[in-house]
């Protein structure tokens, strides 16, 4: 097993409120990392400092460190950063255009690919990686923005995949789907942890309990207890994590 | 490569960004340069409270008092007009009549707001003038109550469309809980909606004072340009737009004349971001409820 | 006072305020029709595309439209760029600080200021300060700085009503803000920016003041051959012909005033049109 992302006594705070506390974490290759936890636990700012979104509030700052395969992230390029730690939205968030221009538009603008004949090949291996391949194969050019909403949070994974990241992060992916949709995401997940490694923060504890290999539990900006997520699910360590995934709160 | 570029566009933006302040700042500047020369060889209290303009007499009097006097009097009448028009025109348009009319009057109001306003003078100057000297039977038709007419209708659109937005502003909730409680259509509007865009509409009032303060041609062409104090809204009057626009073309480029109508603008530019500030303020507020 | 029944005083109400909606909005068709049906029997080309005769009593209006088309386009390159790029620093790049209130509150005043003010300005720095004479350029550049507030406030409105999460998706996959701005944000508010910029073409074809003393000549013999010449505008010139000038005939004057009238309608009807035809193709 090899650790992917350390963090360091990480610290976050909006204004002057901390919302993160002082939290040592590591995540490993290739793994499902759930993170789940009540409303404003902490964990949507957790994973939004993982790529640095959050560098565009300007009441966020941070204490502590995160190494990226030994890279502090917060020395490199936020841009390159985000190329190689993706993201995907709770709501999908497909570009207005066609959802072929939705694909090449980061990989163009990036300079990754640009023949023409390799952006062809590139958009049909990530739509077949995000099994929409079949369902659009016949209508790339039209708009992104009329799709299903099952299908467009798939295509914002495609997305993702084009501009070949090595860590993907999911920021409740499937809030607003239906549930056929969300086990075709869910498929999605455990089909890509091969090639990438992923953090999944769900509200949804079934969700964490069916697809990630481990699971961390976040109450009121603290890290109570992270482990392989049948012990987590069966034996937690600590009460308050049994009482959240039994449903006493949250 | 691409890390220079979004540097030097951000450098660009922030350049293009700050362009309105140093406008403003030359602005002031360069009618504070001339305005301040003639202050000095005048006097500010013999510009201020001179009753008498008679730049090419001798020896010359540079009073504004009558001027300002113009302006004001053509701003009230036109404001005693058009603000009730345009008040009610907008709770009509945003509260009453169906979407496909709406478009199409606040099109209409838009389009006031085209007609450049030497096209408003010179309809005004054909048709307004000497029908207000024949109903009347004066001199002239030449008049403050002439101009205050037509500058009016050019007040309309700001009042208009501010106003509207205000009222529109107002949370559906209140007009559903009035409704609910078993008020009119008509008590709602009055009684709550108009009261909640109160802020707004004050906004709408104080830009379209500064509309009127601000026009030049209409006045120019119309209000009769004798700068003596009106006693009446049926006599000539001269305002402070109208002298600048009027005089500027004969006057020796350095001299007192051309200063003193300098210092006019300079009173003028303080009059509008006075009105501007305080309509700002009461939009800012409108914002917050 | 009496009281009046609740419904019978909604009724009274909606009535005055019909009135008022009506007394609004009637006199901008009677002055188009007034104004078409005395000036049309006037216009020709040759009206249109020859010089003024006999001291203005006779002859075209050439040198006044093409007085006005080369003052407007000028102005209009001028201050589109800049008032798009201040849309984008206020809207994308700046700080909810002091400074960015000030900045606010300076465009608030730019576009408070008097008309006329802007031509005293004008006739102050580039007329003489900077010695470009009373020229095409020195009007140009008067009503740019005029009309770069509207231009600001319509861009940044456009490029706000851009949804925030457009440039977080983009951001997000590690493109840069530039590039977002350029690829995701300008193209989805250009609609916004083009209608607004009609507008403001439209606003400024039709202003007189401003270029009283920068720009206007009350007759020149000849057309303009360089941005350093004086010109004829078309509303100096309704003004000229319909003020200065004794026994005008009354058809050239309202055919003057149709010319310039149905540009400006022209323009911002496009306008009018092209906003309502965007709104209806939004895509999101």
């Amino acid at each position: 097993m090899v650790d992917k992302i350390k963090i360091e006594s990480l610290s976050c705070y909006y204004d002057k409120k901390c919302v993160l506390e002082s939290l040592n974490l590591n995540i490993v290759k290739n793994e499902i990392l759930g993170v789940i936890g009540p409303a404003s636990s902490g964990k949507t700012t957790f994973l939004r400092t993982l790529n640095r979104m959050n560098d565009f509030d300007i009441t966020y700052s941070r204490k502590g460190n995160v190494y990226l395969d030994g890279d502090n992230i917060f020395d490199i390029d936020a841009e390159n950063l985000r190329r190689r730690v993706g993201m995907l939205f709770a709501m999908p968030i497909p570009l207005p255009m066609s959802i072929y221009d939705n694909i090449t538009y980061a990989p163009k603008r990036l300079g990754l690919v640009t023949k023409k004949v390799d952006l062809d090949n590139m958009v049909e291996s990530v739509l077949r990686d995000s099994s929409l391949w079949d369902e659009v194969k016949d209508r790339l050019a039209a708009s992104a923005m009329k799709m299903s909403g099952g299908q467009q949070q798939r295509l914002c994974i495609a997305r993702v995949l084009a501009i070949n990241p090595e860590v993907i992060l999911f920021d409740e992916p499937c809030l607003s789907l239906d549930p056929i949709s969300i086990s075709k995401v869910e498929e999605l997940m455990v089909e890509l942890k091969k090639k990438y490694t992923i953090v999944l923060v769900t509200n949804n504890v079934k969700q964490a309990s069916r697809i990630s290999d481990r699971t961390a539990f976040f109450l009121m900006g603290k890290l109570i207890e992270v482990d392989k997520t049948d012990k987590i699910f069966v034996s937690p360590k600590e009460k308050k994590t049994e009482d959240y995934i039994t449903g006493r709160f949250g | 490569m691409k890390k220079a570029l979004d540097f030097v566009v951000e450098k660009i933006v922030f350049i293009c960004g700050i362009a309105s302040i140093i406008f403003v700042a030359l602005i002031f500047f360069f009618l504070f340069k001339e305005g301040l020369s003639f202050l000095k060889d005048f006097g500010v209290l013999k510009f201020i409270g001179g009753r008498f303009w008679y730049p090419s007499s001798s020896p010359t009097l540079f009073g504004v008092l009558p001027l300002i006097v113009g302006s004001v009097f053509v701003t009230i009448g036109a404001c005693v007009i058009a603000v009730p028009i345009g008040v009610m025109t907008a709770l009509f348009i945003s509260e009453i009549v169906p979407k496909g009319i709406r478009d199409i009057l606040k099109s209409l109001v838009e389009l006031i707001a085209a007609i450049p306003s030497v096209v408003v003078g010179f309809i005004g100057m054909i048709t307004l003038v000497p029908l207000v000297k024949g109903i009347f039977n004066l001199p002239t038709g030449l008049t403050v109550f002439s101009s205050s007419i037509m500058l009016a209708f050019m007040a309309i659109p700001t009042i208009v469309t501010i106003s509207e937005d205000a009222i529109r502003s107002v949370p559906w909730q209140y007009k559903q809980g009035a409704l609910a409680l078993g008020a009119t259509k008509w008590q709602t509007l009055r009684r709550i909606i108009l009261k909640a865009a109160m802020p707004g509409i004050i906004a709408a009032v104080m830009l379209g004072i500064g509309r009127v303060i601000g026009e030049t041609m209409v006045v120019m062409m119309i209000t009769g340009n004798s700068a003596h104090i009106p006693h009446s809204i049926f006599e000539p009057a001269r305002t402070m737009t109208a002298t600048i626009a009027a005089e500027m073309g004969e006057t020796v480029r350095g001299g007192m004349h051309y200063k003193s109508l300098f210092a006019i603008g300079l009173v003028l530019f303080l009059i509008t971001f006075f009105i501007n500030f305080i309509a700002d303020l009461f939009l800012g507020k409108n914002k917050n409820t | 006072m009496i009281k009046l029944n609740p419904k019978l005083s909604q009724k009274f109400s909606y009535m005055f305020l019909c009135l008022a909606a009506f007394l609004a909005t009637t006199p901008v068709i009677l002055i188009v029709f007034i104004i078409i049906k005395n000036g049309t029997s006037v216009i020709s080309w040759e009206f249109l595309l020859s010089m003024p005769k006999d001291g203005m009593r006779g002859g075209g209006i050439l040198p006044a439209i093409l007085g006005t088309l080369s003052i407007v386009s000028c102005a209009i390159m001028i201050t589109l760029p800049v008032g798009v790029c201040a849309a984008i620093y206020l809207n994308e790049y700046a700080k909810d600080d002091i400074f960015t209130r000030i900045i606010k509150l300076a465009i608030i005043n730019l576009a408070g200021i008097p008309s006329v003010v802007y031509g005293l300005f004008g006739l102050g720095i580039f007329v003489m300060f900077l010695k470009l004479g009373v020229s095409i350029i020195a009007g140009a550049l008067t009503l740019s700085i005029m009309e770069l507030p509207v231009i600001i406030t319509t861009a940044r409105s456009s490029l706000d009503s851009v949804p925030y999460s457009f440039r977080e998706a983009s951001l997000s996959l590690g493109v840069s803000r530039w590039q977002t701005i350029r690829h995701v944000v300008l193209p989805n508010a250009i609609p916004g920016i083009l209608t607004g910029t009609i507008l403001s073409i439209a606003r400024i074809s039709g202003e007189t003041a401003p270029i009283l003393f920068t720009a206007a000549a009350f007759y020149v013999p000849h057309l303009p051959h360089s941005i350093f010449d004086q010109v004829m505008t078309l509303p100096y010139h309704l003004y000229i012909i319909s003020t200065q000038i004794p026994n005008m005939p009354k058809n050239i004057i309202y055919g003057t005033a149709l010319v310039l009238l149905m540009m400006v309608l022209t323009m911002s009807c496009i306008a009018i049109f092209a906003r309502i035809y965007f709104r209806k193709r939004r895509k999101w």
